[in-house]
Parts: C-alpha cells; structure tokens; sequence
C-alpha cells in the first residue's frame, strides 16, 4: 500500500498525494478541527466575506463555510468509496463468473453488460431520484446501476488472461479446489489492474455525485455536502462568490488528485493498459 | 473478395441490429420499473385530493394499476410502441409533446458541445503526441487534468458570473435576447430557422447564447478526447508503416494526418459516438444554470415536481439517443477499421 509513495516522480505527483492524505485526514478528523459547527445558523452574520474568523466566509444562513467544506470531505469519500467498493464486487463477481463459465453464458452475461456500458448515470440517477425520493440514496443506487460494467469487462479480461497461466494450471494440478484457486490466485493477481481501476474511478464518482447534489437530486440543504452547496450558493453569487467557490475548488483539488495518482498507479502496476508510457 | 465483404457487412450490422433491439426493450424494462415501483400510487394523484375510496379504486383499475406486473408491462410497451409516454403532471400535456418541443434546443447544444470538442480535442491531442515530452505537451496535459477533474456545473457557474455577468461578453441566459423574444421558429432549431428565414441578427444572437453551455457542457469531454487522441497517435507513430513512409521522404504534415491520425481516430470515434449520450444527459447539468429550455432542465424541473413519468420520459429518450448512436458508431467503425471488416 505504501509503495505508492516511491512511485512520485515529479513535484505534481508529490502535491497531489499530499492533498490525497490531507483530504483522507479530513475526511477522519475533520470534525474535530472544524472551527466552528457546520450546521449552526447565525442570521446576523450572512455571507460575510472570507477573514481570519472565517477564512472561506459564511453563507445564506451564515454558517462557516470552512467548518462545511471540512464536514463535506467525510460524506463525499466514504459515499464514493462506498460505490466503489459495491460496484467493483458485483462487477468482479459477474466477471468471474463470465470468464469460467465460458460459452453462452459468458456471451448472454457480456452482451447484458455491453448494454449497460455507459449508459449516462446521470440521467438514470434522475429516475431513481424520482421512484425513491430524492436523497444520496437514489443518487448511490443509480451509481451503482450504471457502474459495476466497466468492472465486469475488466475482471473477466483479466480472469481469462491469467486462467490459463501456469501457476493456475499447477495449482488446479495438486487438486487446490476451485474457490480457492479463485480467491487466493485468480483475485490477487488481477488485484493491480482493479486497483488502477478505481483509483481512476473515484475521480469520476465524486464529480458524478456531487452533480448530483447540485441539480437536487442526491443530497438535500442543509446537508454539507459539496455538490449541495454550490446549489445552495448560486443564488448569491453575485455578492457572495465564496460560497459556491470554495466548495468547487474542493471537488477540482479533490477529484484531479485522484486522477494523477491514478495516472501514476497505472504506469507503474499496468504498463499494458497505459498510453503515457 | 467482394462477396465476402457484403456477407461481413450483412452478419455484423445485422447481429449490432439485433443487440440493439435487446437493449431497447431492455431499457423499456427498466424504465417500466422505474414508474412501477414508484411510492406514490398514480390513481391517487389522477384522482386529486377530495376524491373518496370507491373512486381512487375505479380509477386504479381504469389505468391498470390493479394488474399483475408483467400485464402492466405489456400494456406499457404496447402503449409505448405507438408513442404514447404518458401525460405530464405539470404541463397538462403529452410527454412525447413536451421532449419534441425541447429536443431541439438540447440538440443544439449538444452539437456545437460536440464541434468544440472536435475542433479543440483532436488537434490538441495530435499536438501533444507529435511535441511528445515537451513544454507544449505538459502544458496540454495539465490542461487535460483541469478539464477532467472540474465539476462542469461550478464551471458553468463560474464562466455565467464572471464572463457573463461581469465582464458582459457573452449573455447571461436563455437561448435569445430579450429584442428578439418574438422570433417564430416552426421547427425548433432556432440556428437553423433564423438562417432559412434570412434574419442574420437573431442567428448571430442565438449563437451568441450558445457559446458559453456548449463550452461548459464540453470541457470534460474534451480532456477525454484530447487524452485518448494523444496517446492512439502515439502508439501509431510508432508503428512500422509510419516508419516506413517517413523513410520514403513523405512530408511529416501529411505522414501524421494520412497515416497516423487515420489510424489513431477509431477508437476516438467510438468514444465520441458514446459521449453524445452522455452530452444528452449531462444537459441536466448545464441547461438549468443557464436558464436554456431542453429535456435536461425538463427533467430537473419534472424532479421537483415528482412528476415520474416526464422523468421516465427523458430517461427513455436519452437511453434510445444513446443506444442508437452507439450502433451508428459500431457501423462507422465497421468502415474504418479493416480489420473488422476483412474477418
């Protein structure tokens, strides 16, 4: 896990696993540094401009936009990695399941998946929003409907390509059951390529979600969340920029860190995959 | 030879056509279940607040709501194969109305995202291979990784108030000026219209409204190309055919446009022919900050409303947008790709 770190090559690298671990830190212990509380309206203080008390000023309601900009870290990478996690185990579980079957259900399970490649999460994210209420409920459910493709292609690419390898052969060989030989062989081995996968992905996610919030679908005023504060902002843009600025600057610091390390991760795990190299 | 390539032709679009209509019906499943499982009940809405028991109940089985799933998916289906998508609850009309009338707006948009994204991304892309490792290309990268980590609605936000508001260079919304609010135009496409009606001011006024969300709606997908372009000409520079015409004394103009870029654009078609669906949905994104009628602030506003079936509507609309650009791309891809089409 540490070893992302000898893969830095130039000072961007360097910047943006920084943040990366900044961000994490908040995200943690954002709470508990926050200097003032997220959710606590004074409306004799509104939309005053950035300053030693409030470094990111207040908005509509007069709460910090610091202390929300902090509290948003924590709900937007545990929302994303949340999706990641459940995404990338259907898909790998439906790969697997693809790869080893073999004939006509690995063609019925990829052609269902083709259909699903790509289909704009955004626009599925707005039906579900409307069946289940809106709320990061529908918005996760629709990230996850539209996600977990790109996981099954990838897994069962990377299962048939390993399946015939001679380490799996032999181990098949000394009568190591199926199971086993999947979940100790055919997983960890395909673990790199997954791993440069949703790096790259968490990028995608969080400017998806957060787009989501934006237009009112994920989640609702006055939660701190990023998306859901620039909506709450734009109003008041003209005589209060910060409030949608800061919130902005966050998701674009946030979501280019992900993708460089991504980036970096795929250079150095995937040297097949990666055009740069 | 000939004779096979017509057989190809006919086995391969024939089987992208039969994937194709799987995925339709596939998509009118889900978007069926998306109003079936929907909390509220139809009948209760149809029938209005003051309505007693006995008539929500005539009225849940006059609209089929009584029957089993699979019976209210075929009335569905069939109603669908004719048109017919519904009624909305907040404009009283047709849904099929309401998307006619603002498609075109959304298809404006979405073309000139798409021009911008062309005319920007390939020649960026072709730029940053071909100067490999140099200054011109790390500053095209750099841009690539603003362009893929910027949420597009901040952006948008951004580009309205200071370029629009600000400085007034550009409108602040809508698709015509406030003079020109009496402007017909029968089909929609007002771009097209103001050019076949010869009034040049309101075309030169719509396309003044138009530039900034198309240029919003593009930036994502543009770092996308520019990405992929750079690094499909790479590899095809290398190749031994662009050694080989090099060697021959070609200029190297025409060396990377004849030979490298022919071959490094097939997958760049591909993924642009899945990004007009994806232009399509991300319109809800853009068209509601800059105040632009379309489906994608149609369907915002159909959110609000909890209007399922307007949202259903645009769900199914851009589902079929996409999947069918998907199979014209596969046919396009068919032609450029000799591989494929010699198998």
């Amino acid at each position: 896990m540490f070893k992302i770190f000898n893969y830095l090559r130039n000072p961007i690298e360097i910047a943006a696993m920084s943040f990366i671990v900044l961000i994490t830190l908040i995200a943690l212990i954002g709470p508990l540094v926050a200097p003032h509380d997220p959710y606590e309206a004074n409306f004799h203080n509104t939309f005053s401009a950035p300053s030693f008390e409030y470094i990111f000023g207040t908005d509509a309601a007069g709460r910090d936009v610091f202390s929300r900009v902090l509290f948003g870290a924590k709900l937007t990478l545990a929302t994303t990695l949340f999706i990641i996690f459940i995404v990338s185990s259907i898909g790998i579980f439906i790969g697997i399941i693809s790869a080893l079957s073999g004939g006509i259900i690995d063609n019925l399970l990829m052609r269902f998946t083709d259909i699903w490649l790509g289909f704009p999460p955004l626009i599925l994210a707005l039906g579900f929003a409307a069946s289940f209420g809106a709320g990061m409920k529908a918005a996760i459910l629709a990230l996850i409907f539209t996600w977990w493709p790109n996981y099954a292609r990838l897994s069962r690419a990377l299962i048939i390509e390993t399946k015939d390898k001679e380490f799996i052969l032999s181990a098949k060989a000394m009568g190591v059951s199926d199971l086993r030989i999947i979940f100790s062989h055919l997983i960890p081995n395909a673990f790199d390529v997954l791993f440069v996968q949703i790096s790259l992905d968490v990028a995608a996610v969080i400017l998806v979600i957060s787009g989501l919030s934006f237009i009112g679908v994920g989640a609702q005023i006055p939660l701190a969340e990023w998306g859901a504060m620039i909506a709450d902002g734009r109003s008041a843009m003209s005589k209060a920029w910060w409030v949608v600025f800061f919130p902005g600057l966050a998701i674009l610091l946030t979501a280019i860190s992900f993708n460089l390390i991504g980036d970096v991760l795929r250079r150095e795990l995937d040297p097949n995959l990666s055009g740069n190299k | 030879m000939p004779l096979a390539f017509i057989k190809n032709i006919f086995f391969y679009i024939g089987q992208r056509i039969i994937l194709t209509i799987i995925a339709l019906v596939v998509l009118s499943f889900i978007t069926f279940s998306l109003s079936y499982i929907v909390p509220g009940d139809a009948a209760l809405v149809a029938a209005g607040p003051n309505a007693g028991k006995v008539k929500i109940e005539q009225l849940r089985r006059e609209m089929g709501l009584n029957l089993p799933f699979h019976e209210q998916y075929i009335i569905y289906f069939s109603k669908l194969s004719k048109g017919d998508l519904g009624k909305s609850w907040f404009t009283h009309q047709p849904i099929l109305e309401d998307i006619k009338d603002l498609l075109p707006a959304s298809t404006e948009l979405v073309f000139f995202a798409m021009l911008f994204n062309i005319l920007i991304a390939i020649p960026l892309g072709v730029l940053a291979a071909t100067k490999r490792d140099t200054k011109t290309d790390l500053s095209i990268r750099i841009l690539v990784m603003f362009g893929a980590g910027i949420p597009i609605f901040w952006l948008g936000l951004l580009l309205q108030h200071f370029l629009a508001g600000e400085a007034e260079l550009f409108p602040i919304a809508g698709r015509l000026s406030f003079s020109n609010r009496n402007f017909e135009s029968n089909s929609g496409f007002i771009l097209i219209d103001s050019i076949v009606q010869g009034e040049w001011s309101v075309f030169v006024d719509s396309l003044w409204h138009i530039i900034l969300p198309s240029f919003t709606l593009s930036v994502l997908f543009i770092a996308v190309i520019t990405r992929t372009t750079r690094s499909t000409v790479m590899k095809a520079l290398e190749e031994d055919f662009i050694i080989l015409a090099r060697s021959k004394g070609i200029s190297e103009f025409r060396v990377i446009v004849k030979h490298a870029l022919r071959n490094a654009l097939v997958p760049t078609v591909t993924i642009l022919g899945m990004q007009i669906g994806w232009m399509m949905g991300a319109t809800v994104l853009v068209e509601e900050i800059f105040g632009r009628p379309g489906i994608g602030k149609y369907a915002v506003k159909a959110v609000t409303q909890s209007d399922i079936h307007a949202i259903v509507g645009v769900v199914l609309i851009v589902g079929v947008i996409f999947i069918i650009s998907n199979l014209i791309v596969d046919i396009i891809h068919f032609f450029l790709n000799p591989r494929l089409r010699n198998s």
